[in-house]
């Protein structure tokens, strides 16, 4: 077997993705929410707490969709 | 004797150059670095100047790396991808020179800047961008949209897109940033213990330092290989706009 098909290699991959990609739709949501009320619009804090909700829908859905990619061991 | 553990991130200018107001000096980091690809390439060039049809120690090692990236590639991206071999191979060897060289004590982990880890990640996300246009125009925004969904969910569902693209090259960077310094902030905390401790209890943390040293070997290889994996993700969706799962066996 290739180690690429490995499927301690494949898990391990996936487990270390799933967090950070969390993380990442938050930092990326509450952000962009931010940025929106400092700069744009100025209706904070609607702006980043709408952002940041945004961020942990699309976290999640990361989260869902890399794993139904799952290696089927 | 109280040091932050934080210390050993520290850089400072050995040789200062500024060019038009841009500091490009010198220091620790840009010589790993240096050194790294130095290293990566005597390694490469020497394994392959021997070409032996039974492969030596060092050929065998290089043989089943570029087996490796080779395999990864044609999972995530199919044939197609392996026009971006070069690229790839490169990251990762890159990485994981990284990676272990900053395993050696005295020496600096060069990933552990969180500047290298971010250009890293904005040039394969750039890049994928550039395929992605190029390849299919303006009908590349359609990644925003994942396919069967409802027109009224739309409004929802296109910042949530946006937001989880945007995510890609800010996990690649953290990812990577955070599990080096973790690793090494870590094994600084526990090496402060061993020394603090002295002879009675010291000997405790040292040989977690020493347990920590091992996982930090097998952490580096897991995140130079998920750099890797990422990387071919990212561009394999630019490729094949929704299409990717077809390919991912």
């Amino acid at each position: 077997m290739p180690p690429s098909q490995d499927p301690l290699y494949a898990g391990l991959g996936q487990a270390v993705r799933i967090g950070t990609d969390l993380l990442a739709s938050l930092i990326v949501g509450g952000g962009l929410g931010w940025v929106a009320d400092t700069y744009l619009f100025g209706s904070t804090p609607w702006g980043m707490v709408v952002g940041l909700v945004l961020g942990v829908v699309a976290g999640i859905r990361n989260a869902y969709r890399s794993a139904q990619q799952w290696p089927k061991t | 004797m109280e040091e932050s553990p934080l210390h050993p991130f520290e850089l400072h200018n050995w040789i200062p150059i500024s060019l038009g107001g841009l500091d490009i000096s010198i220091n620790k980091a840009v010589v790993i670095m240096w050194v790294v690809v130095s290293l990566v390439a005597v390694l490469m060039v020497m394994a392959g100047s021997a070409r032996k049809l039974v492969p030596g120690k060092l050929q065998s090692m290089a043989e089943m790396m570029v087996d490796f990236i080779r395999g990864i590639i044609m999972d995530t991206m199919g044939k197609e991808g392996m026009r971006f071999f070069p690229l790839i191979a490169t990251l990762f060897l890159f990485i994981l020179f990284c990676n272990l060289i900053g395993l050696i004590p005295g020496s600096y982990t060069v990933t552990s800047q969180i500047v290298v880890t971010a250009v890293f990640a904005c040039l394969v996300y750039g890049l994928s961008l550039i395929m992605g246009f190029l390849l299919h125009g303006v009908k590349f925004l359609g990644i925003l949209v994942p396919p069967g969904t409802p027109a009224w969910l739309l409004p929802l569902m296109i910042p949530i897109e946006l937001i989880s693209q945007l995510a890609r090259p800010i996990s690649l960077a953290v990812r990577l940033f955070a599990n080096m310094t973790a690793g090494h902030v870590i094994l600084g905390v526990l090496f402060g213990l061993a020394i603090s401790g002295g002879l009675l209890i010291g000997w405790l943390p040292f040989a977690f330092t020493i347990a920590m040293n091992g996982l930090e070997v097998g952490i580096a290889f897991i995140q130079a290989y998920i750099f890797t994996v990422l990387t071919c993700v990212y561009l394999g969706d630019a490729f094949h706009l929704h299409g990717h799962d077809e390919h991912a066996h």
